[in-house]
């Protein structure tokens, strides 16, 4: 496993509060393969709090996903729900779950705040 | 244009041409489609090596057409030894029945060929032919062609079956058949689409509703659909039509999306089958007070595909709501940014207003608590990355030059928003009517913080932003010599003078000064404006009018059920009913389908309205407008627990009736009548 992914999950308990909000919740099993074995990561998902642990446990949506997609995915060089489109990842279950867990996906690399980009050509701003 | 005929169901649908063919088009998706792909670009008939010529079409209903054939082409003297009739419906898969009949009195042998050919084509693609980065491969069986695309793990595969026994080749089928005096022979093809997720399963045989019907099936939807809608009775036929119209396109357009097994509402055949967010909160505000239940999967949708981070490819920010979701090969591979795409500043206020009507219509306080966050974060957008000058207005600026839109309000084409001397101005751009849905949006957010989320401190903040918006924007918006709001402000701050169709947003929002509506009014239903059919969205002596240009002064039915019911809210009853009458006027030359556009021409001058060229029918937005003009006919308003109804029923309209009207009132019944008709009555 990368070191990207693994400190992805790590650092998931802590981003919760601010990523997970309004009644979500449920467990997400990420089934990473790299073509010879499967490691299973298991995101149990509250309002405001993620658990992450190991293992093939049963959970209310499984997502299947190839280590370098996964690895794009974590450092913002590719998109979720394209990834899937593209059947280069699937997931079956509740797909509320998958939504939710999508949030904790960083932007893009060096992506900027749009209102810097437009503030630096406009004349009238505050 | 060779006239097409198209039928659906769903996001999955079918445009030949009147023979029933299918060929490859550059300009115009022809072909079989599902979830933006194309699973067949050739369906051609032959009959012992020739075209046939329609007799006639029977496609009265949505899902289902025929076809009556003959041999060679149109002429004066037509005597037919034999005729073919084509009976195709679509239910997830497409089923076509071929009966070809032999008139003679002797037995006859014919060579009956289908040439079949699926291109796989993304809905992005059909404009511009370049190669596509798959490999294709067809794959003759018995009775059966299995026509495949592949690319990475992207495959798309149609299987095309036939019931009688067929020669295969890799280009179609052929059956040489032999037919006794006045007798007949028939096959069924069956051509079924395929979209494989993991372990060579078609992922939607996982969805509830699962992508294939059987046509009764969809016949007993539809019934179903259109009998949970209020009954419309009424003496004005234009009304009763489109109404009748509408309930059975917007069941039509129902399709169940892939990402999350609800039904949602495509927004127009055929460029637009699939979820928008403005065409979808637009509608569903149309059909609340018909058809209420259509809401909470579209709320949910939207707020579960809200944005959580930057991404300049999709123009995404974090609380802002989607703007177009596609499911094809270009969105997949990141080609095109549709997965979804967040390139509209209107889609996140109108998602709070939607919200808020919702529960004043059914009074569902659990939705409205399950979606707190999301609304919070809805209006955190608006003064925050909507925000981009900092200035207290909502602008837009694409961060992606390739394939994002350069306009993202409702008239997103390139050249909509333009000063009144025909000049484009510099980005971003602040339209107005996004300020009046921002300013609509806070005051609803306010209702809903204080009633259901118990935080008055939340309310009253927001109530406090939005009288200090409103101020603002009556300064700033405001054109003193022109004596109308200006269609935007450029990034100067100087206000882009047109003047649009969008100053009756305004009056619906309730942004406008009460002082200053009078003069809305009249500027709306003024002869710059108003054609006779509508209200033009650029009046007719702006530098960039054009009576058949997309957004800049054509007439858009949703855009004026917009309109009046603004000027309604503001009292103006005559006025409102002049565009209800006026439209509605106009499906009646549409067979009650109302298009997604129609010219801007002088009513005078045309006498019926011109269709536009290339417009979608059927469009959910234009559907809904005979529902909205309806609610507006009947002033219909949610008063807390009762249903307000306070008629105004234009002249000629004579006495309208609608019985059961759903909401948290249970069901009750509307009647008005025209003033005349109420006259009569007296005497």
């Amino acid at each position: 496993m990368t070191e990207a992914i693994q400190q992805f999950f790590a650092t998931l308990p802590a981003r919760a509060p601010e990523v997970l909000r309004g009644p979500v919740g449920g467990t997400l099993r990420i089934d990473l393969s790299d073509g010879h074995r499967t490691e299973h990561w298991i995101v149990r998902m509250r309002p405001g709090t993620a658990e992450v642990s190991q293992g093939p446990e049963h959970a209310d949506a499984v997502w299947y996903c190839g280590v370098d997609t996964f690895e794009r995915l974590v450092t913002g060089r590719t998109q979720a729900i394209a990834a899937l489109f593209r059947n280069e990842s699937t997931y079956s279950g509740n797909v509320v779950v998958f939504l939710a867990f999508r949030r904790f996906l960083p932007s893009p690399p060096s992506t900027r705040d749009p209102r810097e980009v437009a503030r630096e050509h406009a004349r009238w701003t505050r | 244009m060779k006239q097409l005929v198209s039928i659906l169901d769903g996001n999955t649908f079918v445009v030949s041409d009147r023979r029933g063919d299918i060929e490859p088009a550059l300009d115009f998706p022809t072909g079989l489609f599902s979830f933006d792909t194309r699973f067949l670009s050739t369906w051609r008939l032959l009959l012992d090596g020739e075209r046939l010529h329609a007799l006639s079409i029977d496609d009265t209903e949505s899902f289902r057409t025929r076809y009556f054939l003959v041999p060679g082409e149109p002429s004066h003297y037509l005597d037919a030894k034999v005729s073919v009739i084509r009976s195709r419906a679509i239910g997830g898969s497409l089923e076509e029945e071929l009966t070809v009949l032999n008139h003679s009195g002797q037995e006859m042998a014919f060579t009956v060929r289908m040439e079949m050919a699926a291109d796989f084509a993304d809905l992005f693609e059909i404009k511009d032919t370049q190669r596509k980065n798959g490999h294709n491969t067809a794959a003759p069986g018995e009775d059966t062609l299995r026509l495949n695309y592949r690319r990475d793990a992207f495959h798309r595969e149609t299987v095309i079956n036939s019931s009688a026994p067929a020669q295969v080749d890799r280009k179609g089928m052929t059956f040489p058949v032999q037919i006794g005096p006045h007798g007949e022979w028939t096959t069924r093809l069956t051509v079924t689409t395929m979209i494989y997720g993991a372990r060579g399963e078609d992922i939607r045989t996982l969805l509830p509703y699962s992508g294939n019907r059987t046509v009764a099936a969809i016949e007993v939807e539809h019934a179903d659909f259109v009998a949970r809608a209020p009954k419309l009775g009424c003496d004005y036929q234009p009304l009763a039509g489109a109404y009748q119209r509408s309930l059975s396109d917007l069941a039509a357009l129902r399709y169940e999306s892939i990402a999350l097994g609800v039904r949602l509402m495509a927004a127009g055949l055929p460029w637009f089958m699939t979820l928008f967010g403005r065409d979808s909160i637009i509608t569903s505000l149309q059909v609340l007070p018909f058809l209420p239940e259509l809401i909470p999967p579209t709320l949910t949708m939207l707020a579960g595909l809200q944005g959580h981070r930057l991404d300049d490819f999709r123009d995404e920010d974090p609380g802002k709501i989607l703007h177009e979701l596609r499911y094809g090969e270009t969105a997949g591979f990141e080609e095109q940014p549709h997965s979804p795409y967040y390139g509209a500043a209107d889609s996140t206020p109108l998602f709070v207003v939607l919200l808020d009507e919702y529960e004043r219509w059914t009074g569902d306080v659990e939705m409205v608590k399950k979606l707190e966050f999301p609304v919070r974060a809805a209006l955190a957008w608006i003064d925050t990355y909507g925000d981009l000058l900092g200035t207290g207005y909502l602008w837009y600026q694409t961060r992606n030059p390739k394939s994002g839109l350069e306009n993202q309000c409702w008239k997103d084409s390139w050249d909509a928003i333009s000063y009144s001397d025909g000049r484009l101005p510099s980005f971003p751009r602040a339209t107005c009517e996004l300020q009046g849905y921002a300013y609509d949006a806070k005051l609803r957010g306010a209702r809903m913080a204080r009633l259901f989320w118990n935080d008055p401190q939340y309310a009253e903040q927001l109530e406090r932003e939005a009288a200090e918006l409103k101020e603002r924007f009556n300064r700033d918006f405001w054109l003193p010599d022109k004596e109308y709001y200006a269609l935007a402000l450029d990034s100067d701050g100087t206000p882009v003078d047109a003047l649009s169709s969008n100053i009756g947003h305004l009056l619906w929002s309730g942004i406008v000064d009460e002082s200053r509506a009078k003069r809305i009014a009249q500027h709306l239903l003024g002869p710059r404006l108003f054609s006779g059919w509508g209200v033009r969205t650029l009046a007719d002596d702006q530098g960039r009018y054009n009576p058949i240009g997309y957004h800049v002064g054509t007439v858009w039915p949703f855009d004026n059920s917009i309109i009046a019911w603004g000027l309604w809210k503001y009292g103006f009853r005559e006025e409102a009913g002049q565009i209800c009458e006026a439209v509605l006027g106009a499906s009646r030359y549409f067979e009650g389908r109302l298009p997604e556009v129609f010219a801007g021409y002088e009513r005078d001058l045309t006498e019926y309205p011109v269709q536009y060229p290339t417009a979608c029918s059927p469009q959910a937005w234009s559907a809904g407008a005979p529902l909205l003009l309806l609610r507006v006919i009947l002033g219909l308003e949610p008063q807390g627990e009762h249903l307000i109804i306070d008629p105004y029923v234009p002249s000629g309209m004579g006495r309208v009736e609608l019985l059961d009207i759903p909401g948290r009132w249970g069901r009750v019944d509307a009647l008005g009548r025209s003033r005349e008709d109420q006259a009569n009555r007296q005497e």
